[in-house]
């Protein structure tokens, strides 16, 4: 597998588990309203199972990104994890019923074409992991 | 210590435990390119990197609620996208990644990418 397919199928995966992640907090959030810095919220956010949802989403985030950090650099890989801002937004519309403005809209635009540009850079790898850089 | 002298120690702390925390997890995933599977992340919990890398977080974690008290989210997501800069320069600097031209623009679109969703949403 080439390094730029590698990174792609990582990002994806990073986006969707990063993404399914945020949503279940949200929703550990709404839940537990109204918010208060007791126990009772405490134990409203830690008896529902959305919780435990968003922290198995978080450790399936990890696994992934430490995965595509063997072979992508660590400064495109972490910029290109902003991947996720677009994923949130996306699904916040359909789901909260959130309105997005313009600007927002323009930003995540802006953060495909920049993670588009980070995935056709490394085409600079050869195929099976071998790099021209040291990292 | 005065206001701005306490912005700029946190915004400081919060850099550098990101960017630090990222190094971290990336020498963790490399140190044994031989490794495979379950093998690999055994290996992986057995150095000191990855504890590095997750104590890195919580501190910044701290210092990231800390921040925030000082200065509005916008200002402090605007101000914290400065890690993906210095996490490139710290990848520069102890991996010797390549600043490449298609690098250079894509995080630069992402930085202003992420901000004008943070600036967007301040005002819906």
């Amino acid at each position: 597998m080439s390094t730029r397919t590698f990174f792609i199928i990582g990002l994806l995966a990073l986006l969707v588990f990063d993404t399914f992640a945020q949503v279940c907090f949200k929703l550990t959030a709404i839940h537990a309203a109204p918010l208060a810095f007791d126990w009772a919220w405490f134990i409203r956010a830690f008896t529902t199972p959305w919780v435990y949802c968003s922290i198995l989403g978080y450790l399936c985030a990890f696994a992934t990104y430490m995965t595509m950090l063997r072979r992508i650099p660590v400064g495109p890989a972490f910029a290109a994890a902003h991947l996720e801002v677009v994923g949130v937004l996306v699904v916040s519309v359909p789901l909260f019923g959130e309105v997005l403005s313009w600007v927002q809209y323009l930003g995540a635009v802006l953060i495909m074409a920049g993670v588009f540009c980070l995935a056709y850079g490394e085409s600079n790898y050869t195929p099976g992991g071998t790099t021209k850089e040291r990292h | 210590m005065s206001t701005t002298t306490l912005i700029v120690f946190l915004w400081a702390v919060t850099l550098a435990t990101d960017t630090c925390g990222q190094l971290a997890f990336k020498a963790a995933a490399i140190e044994n390119r031989e490794a495979k599977g379950w093998e690999h992340w055994r290996h992986m919990l057995r150095r000191p990197w990855i504890y590095l890398g997750a104590t890195a977080y919580i501190v910044e974690f701290v210092a990231w609620l800390a921040f925030l008290s000082t200065v509005t989210l916008s200002e402090g997501v605007l101000l914290g996208m400065a890690a993906v800069v210095t996490v490139m320069v710290g990848g520069r600097l102890w991996f010797k990644e390549r600043f490449t031209r298609p690098r250079i623009i894509g995080v630069s679109l992402v930085l202003v990418g992420v901000a004008l969703v943070g600036l967007g949403g301040m005002g819906a």
